[in-house]
């Protein structure tokens, strides 16, 4: 059950670079990494893109024209009125894309963040204390994978009735397990350093312990599985809003524009192609993101 | 336009490669293939509830009499004739050198184990409502029998035309409703070959077919698979593997018309679609909807003519009854709303919301025209907070607690009079939002006399009331759309219902 | 090792008690399922006689432990919308969704090994580079969207395959490519990794020097150890694939196991999708229980942790 775990192997062809100080070499490796700025770039594009939604959507993304259903994009012949065309209920699609980000960035930020919380506390917790929090952790570390998450998402959404919290809560319940194993594993590597025998030989409390020593030292490696967490959860909720069963129309959402778009694929492509690609792009993003920062931060980790 | 030509000339391209290539012509080895949508539970026609099972029921069983769908006129199939001897109690002689598919004879026996089998509720028969008016059949002779009803009951005669059909006795009692789902035995014009649950059906004509008025059928065999999903049909329509299919959305219909090597057929059902609003105040006392004032406003909100141009198309047409127009008693001369924003919005003000007010709105099907009435409601100011849910979980919460508002449907189980939609939901049932003593006096009064003249005034009386207080926004009726290759003939009927025994090879 | 399995195995019963529970208090929440089972057109009568018929009025513990000792000899119910035994149904739709998961992993080993043996050959080289991105991208692609674009480009345009159903092995080709790609990156990655650290490793530096050629350095040696942990990830991947199905299946219309799950959510089937909640889970315990055993036996210092 460590294939987590597996994906962590740092890229050896960064050891070979030789920096003088340690904070000039991480500047460098940082800015060396194409794929990291590549990621970082097109994140931060598509993030401005999402706060400033009101002020670069030509249209109200909500506003629907009956008569004006399905035009096609202006490089297809459409018009400038709405250079990427309508959907079926004749509402702006570039302005439906534009307010969709603010949608996958908030599930994924959200998402993993709530699957952040739960996974660290348990993983940070096995490996402390190890014995048998270890074997209740890894336990419910099993159960969790046993579940096949898309058919456990689905039901539970079918059950609650879809909506942008209902999806957000069931995305952070499901996706800590890969946290909980990163964090345990962290926890027992750094869990026997000196600078912990330390504190806690000079009385620290277990909490002081635990938020001073241990997280700051294990918090690399939380940034870098948030963020592959991140796009996990947008690929998920686009999957669930593509089955029907996602956030609740009119919302924006990617995964609900392939979705309804997938009706006229094969006379209209261009309504399943442009919101995919668009999610391909976001989910690319950070995980170049993520992978760069692994690959960053992962030499030092070791030393 | 220009890019429409040009996809279009793109998917006419594709559409000769794939042939190309394909096995081809149909016409030529006598197989027709179809698609269903949807996976159907059981082919035994007493344990489903859906279209998929009708089309199928009529291919594989007869009933004692047929409606023609196209006169309306009672004819019989596996009964020669009828007669009432009282008000409850209908004596049928029935036809003689019937055989089922399995060779079994056809005579009173199998009528009387159909009957009795069928309206014993612990049978669990899907839809009670198609057999619970037969109390027991009595056999008078080998080819007499008599069916005895619970109590009155006018409608009898059609539901012995439609959903009541006759199974053989000694293979139903030997096998039950699981059997015959997995192999059928009916007298019907096609026996069943091969099913698959859910997934693939293959009929072929039964050569002893009787004189039936259903007519001989042409086409030899007819091989149904489950394909859900509407792209993938209409690929495997271009590819040449399917034939037929129906039920097809209106855009993809739209375009497919355009194709010359198609024949897009539409057809009304007795569907409508309609907003039901909560004016009796199960939400609550102080919700908005059991204002008068409000509930014209979401009436003036919503332009439906709108909706029915540019979503539904094909035959669907607008409604204001809280009933299909064809059917018997639905009165059409009553309140109308026109579309016109600005009175909605000034309604909602004198109602006492000058900014209007935000609600959940519930949907159970098609999502694309939920979504766009909701909007209407939004650009006056009520503010929608969109819930689509499953049927079975919205049913439960509309007996519970009720809904401020829903979009709903009802196909009055294509029965032809107003007691089918208006009398199941103004009645005080836990589907009634309205809850109108006065309505449902009329409604009671119309159900249960004989009279058609006192029927119809009573159902005018009650339909006018509704559309004046406005307790429904009746929206459209649906239609239904049928795409074949020109190799066949077919003329669709309007109670969407798939007959094979009518099509022909052209 | 007899003691470790044992452990592990003690382990993957208690988790499969655990889903079996979870699953079935899942589906017990959802909608009124006598609601469900009476379909569109029953009446109010009809609905509360099917919630006593089935016996939905008795409390939950009391169905679970009914649902589960009967599910412990093989009966898991029948199914509300077929009315056939949910087993029986499983059992049939399962030989597609197996077969595709097989082909799935087929050919997700069949690419990720040889892109990562070749990445690791040449670090940084432009295969190397190739490899990478494909990895990337592979994890960032959405399947539903993936295999629309196959049905658009290869049925459509090119109509050389057929765009659903599963009666040839044609059938098959898409699907199994848009399962098989959710697979490969991480297969890839490990690959690489294990072929790089083999590769610097000292056995590999002896059996250069005693002169043996590139090739069986490279294939029977260093592939010969790098590959243990990738056929265990493998195995952990094929359970993971069995659960991902449903997309997959739900694209190309393949009337599977996971396409079934999807359909009995939907019309709310609760035997159907606890059974296959269920059913889907063994396999993942099946599978990463296989796979530990596997790499204890190979790897003995495993066995120690």
């Amino acid at each position: 059950m460590s294939d987590a775990t597996t994906n962590m192997t740092p890229d050896p062809m960064l050891e070979a670079i030789v920096g003088p100080t340690p904070g000039q070499m991480l500047r460098k490796r940082i800015f060396g990494h194409q794929g990291l700025m590549i990621g970082v770039v097109v994140l931060g594009i598509l993030v401005l893109v999402a706060i400033f939604a009101p002020l670069l959507a030509p249209h109200d993304p909500y506003a629907q024209s009956l008569m004006a259903r399905m035009k096609p994009p202006v490089f297809l012949g459409g018009t400038w009125e709405h250079p990427l065309g309508t959907d079926h209920l004749g509402r702006d699609y570039l302005s439906r894309l534009i307010y969709g980000a603010r949608v996958s960035l908030l599930i994924g930020l959200v998402a993993a963040t709530i699957s952040g919380v739960i996974g660290t506390a348990m993983g940070v917790a096995a490996g402390y204390f190890g014995g048998k929090v270890d074997a209740v952790v890894t336990y419910l570390i099993n159960v969790r994978l046993a579940m096949p998450v898309v058919l456990v998402a689905l039901a539970v959404v079918a059950i609650l009735g879809g909506s942008l919290q209902v999806v957000i809560v069931v995305l952070g319940l499901l996706l800590w397990d890969r946290f909980a194993v990163v964090m345990r594993s962290s926890t027992l590597q750094v869990r026997g350093r000196e600078y912990v025998a330390a504190a806690k030989a000079v009385g620290c409390s277990t909490p002081r312990v635990l938020m001073s020593e241990i997280m700051p030292n294990i918090a690399n490696n939380l940034i870098v599985v948030m963020t592959l967490e991140m796009a996990h959860a947008i690929l998920l909720e686009a999957a669930l809003s593509f089955l029907g069963l996602g956030v609740q129309p009119p919302t924006p959402s990617w995964g609900l524009m392939v979705s309804e778009g997938k009706n006229m694929m094969l006379f209209e492509p261009w309504m399943v192609l442009i919101p995919g690609a668009v999610l391909f792009v976001l989910v690319l993003a950070i995980n170049l993101m993520g992978d760069g920062l692994r690959d960053v931060t992962a030499p030092e980790n070791r030393s | 336009m220009t890019f429409k030509v040009k996809a279009l000339g793109m998917a006419a391209a594709a559409v000769a490669m794939i042939a190309a290539g394909a096995v081809q012509a149909n016409k030529a080895d006598g197989v027709l293939n179809a698609a269903f949508t949807k996976e159907l539970e059981n082919v035994d026609s007493y344990f489903n509830s859906s279209r998929e099972g009708v089309v199928l029921q009529r291919a594989i069983w007869d009933g004692l009499i047929y409606r023609d769908p196209a006169t309306n006129e009672y004819k019989g199939n596996l009964a020669t004739s009828w007669e009432w001897i009282d008000d409850t109690t209908l004596e049928f002689k029935l036809r003689e050198g019937v055989t089922f598919h399995n060779g079994e004879p056809f005579n009173a026996d199998d009528v009387v184990y159909t009957v009795n089998f069928v309206a014993d509720e612990a049978n669990g028969v899907k839809t009670q409502r198609n057999v619970n008016w037969m109390k027991s059949a009595e056999k008078i002779d080998d080819y007499t029998v008599r069916i005895h009803l619970k109590e009155a009951f006018p409608a009898a005669i059609e539901f012995l035309s439609g959903p009541v059909s006759m199974y053989p006795n000694e293979y139903y009692a030997k096998v039950g409703p699981s059997g015959m789902g997995l192999e059928p035995v009916g007298t019907g014009p096609y026996k069943v070959s091969k099913v698959v649950p859910g997934s693939h059906f293959v009929l072929e004509k039964y050569e002893n077919y009787h004189d039936s008025p259903k007519g001989q059928p042409e086409i030899a065999k007819v091989d149904i698979r489950t394909i859900p999903d509407v792209n993938t049909q209409i690929a495997e329509l271009f590819s040449g593997s399917l034939d037929l299919i129906w039920q097809t959305p209106a855009d993809q219909a739209e375009k497919l018309s355009t194709m010359e090597q198609f024949t897009v057929a539409n057809e009304s059902t007795m569907r409508i679609g309609y907003l039901t609003l909560d004016a009796a105040g199960r939400t609550g006392e102080d919700n908005p909807f059991t204002k008068l004032k409000v509930r014209q406003a979401v009436a003036h909100a919503i332009d439906r003519e709108a909706l029915v141009g540019a979503l539904l198309k094909g035959k669907s047409k607008v409604v204001s009854s809280a009933c299909f127009p064809s059917q018997f008693g639905c009165e059409q001369d009553l309140t109308s709303y026109e579309y016109d924003p600005e009175k909605a919005k000034a309604l909602l003000a004198e109602a006492g919301y000058p900014d209007g007010f935000s609600t959940d709105f519930y949907a159970y099907r098609d999502r694309d025209y939920a979504e766009a009435i909701s909007s209407f409601l939004n650009a006056v100011g009520i503010d929608t907070n969109f819930n689509m849910l499953q049927y079975s979980a919205l049913r439960e919460l509309r007996m519970k607690e009720g809904t401020p508002v829903s979009f709903q449907t009802w196909g009055s189980y294509s029965i032809n009079d107003t007691s089918a939609i208006t009398s199941q939901f103004f009645k005080f049932g836990s589907l009634d939002d309205a809850r109108d003593e006065e309505v449902k006096e009329w409604l009671d009064i119309a159900d249960s006399a004989t009279d058609p003249e006192v029927r119809k005034e009573n159902y005018s009386k009650a339909l006018k009331k509704i559309a004046d207080q406005a307790y429904w926004v009746p929206m459209f009726s649906y239609n239904t759309n049928y795409v074949y290759t020109k190799e066949i003939d077919y003329t669709p009927t309007p109670d969407e219902v798939l007959r094979f025994t009518t099509m022909s090879w052209n | 090792m007899l003691n470790f399995i044992l452990k592990r195995l003690g382990l993957a019963v208690l988790v499969a008690f655990t889903v079996s529970f979870i699953s079935f208090s899942l589906m017990f929440l959802s909608g009124d399922p006598a609601a469900a089972l009476a379909g569109e057109t029953a009446s109010d009568q009809d609905v509360e006689a099917i919630r006593v018929l089935y016996g939905f009025d008795r409390p939950m513990l009391v169905q679970y432990w009914d649902w589960l000792s009967s599910a412990l000899v093989g009966d898991l119910g029948e199914s509300y919308y077929f009315k056939l035994p949910v087993a029986s149904l499983i059992a049939e739709r399962l030989q597609v969704t197996m077969m595709l998961g097989l082909c799935g992993i087929s050919f997700a080993l069949l690419t990720a090994v040889p892109l990562g043996v070749a990445a690791a050959i040449r670090p940084n080289s432009i295969i190397d580079r190739i490899a990478l991105f494909l990895s990337v991208a592979g994890q960032a692609m959405p399947s539903f969207w993936f295999g629309l674009i196959l049905i658009v480009v290869f049925s459509i345009q090119f109509g050389i395959l057929p765009p659903s159903g599963t009666s040839t092995w044609r059938h098959f080709i898409m699907p199994t490519i848009v399962l098989g790609y959710y697979a490969m990156p991480a297969i890839m990655r490990l690959t690489r990794a294990g072929m790089l650290e083999v590769l610097s490793s000292d056995y590999i530096r002896t059996a250069r020097a005693k002169g043996a050629s590139e090739f069986t350095v490279l294939f029977k040696h260093a592939l010969r150890n790098a590959i243990i942990p990738v056929v265990s990830l493998a195995a952990v991947q094929m359970g993971f694939m069995l659960g991902g199905s449903i997309v997959v299946e739900s694209i190309f219309a393949l009337h599977g196991a996971g396409y079934l799950a999807w359909e009995s959510i939907a019309r709310n089937d609760l035997p159907t999708v606890q059974a296959l909640i269920l059913v889907f889970s063994l396999f993942y315990i099946v599978f990463t229980f296989l796979s530990d055993v596997l790499n204890a036996w190979l790897d003995p210092r495993m066995r120690a942790g």
